[in-house]
């Protein structure tokens, strides 16, 4: 396999990418379909913007976003059982309870640890002692301007969090099962190594508690967005959409076999953030995973970063490990 | 105690009555490809079939399976294929909603100690302070709602002692999460146990008639 120059670099070297939006397929049927799949993202963005924005204070509440988020999220499975993107990544039985069980970890043991001693303990800390009028001049800015600021600044963390998890190995022990996907549906984010989930959840994205209606919208943000990361849907992105936004394409090079390719797209909502540090591929792939597409089980990714850091320290400082000293034996998104 | 009376929870049984004419060694022929993917061992006799799966990929039509004997055995009838095989999802999906419940008792024993630790932390501690917003002239231009005042004003005002509590409780995970994705992994169960236990029936039934 060749693979394809970009910039400096060659994707698609160890496993197909295709490069460029020009070649991605488009939205196959008739003009229904056609004009739903391309239409339906910036419709759901604007919609739910609009909503949070005029509704009443009774309703613009957080329960209302969670109770949203759950009825858009079996929307897009509806979604993705009409118009799949790949037939080899069509939700089963086993992949969908698998998804649901790290999504209910998320709701319950992780919001837990969460609550005690994660970003939930620490911005409670730092509201208590804030002194408000440094930030009068946010406050005052219009209500987009702000939901805009807190989700670019959140991402913005969120990318180096996870450029981070790609280039230091203790933090790629913790990020790597989420790897091994095969295939991106709904609810593939939220698979992983609990200690990752718990890492990519700091941020200051809760800071902004006070200011329920901007963070309500910077929220929506990320559930018309930034969700379409992992789906198994064909859009007609729209070419402005592309530009600005993270989308299901981008993702799919980031999870490729292709190792090459999995160093690209780390944001997940802005992908303008790549653009910004020359990380962003255009483009987008169908075998995804590591090992050459070896799935990984809920018992192994609850352990792997304790496994493989122990083989590593072992290997490193072990008596017998001397001749292999330099070699980690998980490398960064291979 | 014997296992026979509970392993129907992980285990799916049946059968199929092959076509007159159909061989054994014929029928393992088209069933064979199911056998030929990543992770998969199979061995055959002239009647048996024993196969184990190991970190089976998602794209693998029998995913859900982790070993499995299939047999064809001679009737009265004709020859009939009989399978027995096994599925961990089926019974870890089974074992979930126990997890989830005990997630549940957790999440509310932590809440208690929180809650009285905070009680004998009230009297020290100040109120959450929370800055008054003001709605910028854009937004008011276009109709957004005011932003509600905060609510020691309201304290002030000795309207709002009910609501105060609730935030109270709001303070405390809840265990309504945990309640929730049991009941989800109990109703999937269900479904799972009757969607694939008909998908295998239908997947050797095309592949023994060669489609």
């Amino acid at each position: 396999m060749d693979g394809i120059r970009v910039g400096k670099r060659v994707i698609g070297s160890q496993s197909p990418v295709t490069i460029g939006w020009e070649n991605i397929p488009k939205v196959e049927g008739g003009p229904v379909k056609q004009f739903v799949f391309t239409w339906f993202q910036p419709a759901a963005l604007f919609a739910l913007l609009a909503f949070w924005y005029y509704a009443p204070n009774s309703i613009a509440k957080a329960s209302t976003g969670i109770a949203i988020g759950i009825g858009f999220k079996l929307l897009l499975l509806a979604l993705e059982w009409v118009n799949p993107r790949y037939d080899s990544w069509r939700l089963t039985w086993k992949e969908l309870i698998t998804d649901l069980f790290y999504v209910g970890l998320g709701y319950t043991l992780l919001r837990m640890v969460d609550t005690y001693i994660g970003d939930g303990a620490m911005i409670e800390a730092m509201q208590q002692s804030f002194n408000w009028d440094k930030l009068a001049w946010f406050m005052a800015l219009p209500l987009l301007v702000q939901a805009f600021l807190i989700s670019f600044m959140f991402d913005f963390g969120q990318y180096w969090m996870h450029r981070g998890m790609h280039n230091w190995y203790p933090l790629w022990l913790t990020h790597a099962p989420h790897h091994y996907i095969t295939q991106l549906n709904i609810n593939k984010g939220a698979v992983g190594n609990p200690i990752e989930l718990f890492l990519i959840g700091l941020g200051i994205g809760g800071f902004f508690d006070f200011l329920p209606r901007a963070a309500l919208l910077a929220g929506t943000l990320g559930l018309t967005v930034s969700i379409y990361q992992h789906i198994n849907v064909r859009f007609n992105t729209p070419r402005w959409w592309r530009f600005l936004f993270n989308t299901t394409e981008h993702h799919s090079v980031h999870h490729s076999q292709d190792y090459e390719a999995t160093r690209s797209n780390y944001a997940g909502t802005w992908i303008i953030i790549d653009r910004m540090f020359g990380t962003c591929v255009d483009g987008e792939a169908e075998l995804l995973g590591m090992e050459g597409g070896r799935r990984m089980s809920v018992g192994e990714t609850m352990t792997y970063p304790f496994t493989e850091g122990w083989k590593t320290i072992k290997e490193r400082f072990g008596r017998s490990g001397s001749s292999s000293a330099s070699e980690p034996i998980s490398v960064p998104a291979e | 105690m014997n296992l026979r009376f509970i392993d129907w929870i992980w285990h799916i049984r049946g059968s199929l009555t092959l076509v007159p004419e159909q061989s054994s060694e014929e029928a393992f022929d088209r069933l064979d490809p199911l056998f030929r993917q990543r992770g998969t061992s199979h061995e055959r006799t002239y009647d048996t079939l024993t196969f184990r799966k190991k970190a089976q990929a998602p794209q693998d039509k029998m995913s859900i399976f982790d070993d499995g004997v299939l047999r064809i055995e001679k009737g009265e009838g004709g020859s009939v294929l009989r399978y027995n095989l096994t599925s961990r999802a089926l019974l870890l999906c089974f074992l979930a909603p126990l997890l989830f419940l005990g997630f549940a008792q957790l999440t509310i024993v932590m809440g208690n100690q929180k809650s009285s630790t905070e009680a004998s932390d009230k009297a020290k501690k100040e109120e959450k302070k929370e800055p008054e917003l003001k709605l910028n002239p854009i937004d008011k231009f276009l109709g957004a709602p005011e932003p509600e005042k905060p609510k020691k004003d309201d304290k002030k005002k000795g309207k709002d002692k009910d609501k105060d509590k609730d935030d109270e409780k709001d303070d405390k995970p809840s265990p309504t999460p945990a309640y929730v994705f049991a009941a989800i992994f109990a109703t999937l169960y269900i479904v799972g146990r009757i969607l694939e236990d008909w998908l295998i029936k239908r997947l050797f039934r095309r592949k023994l008639a060669g489609s």
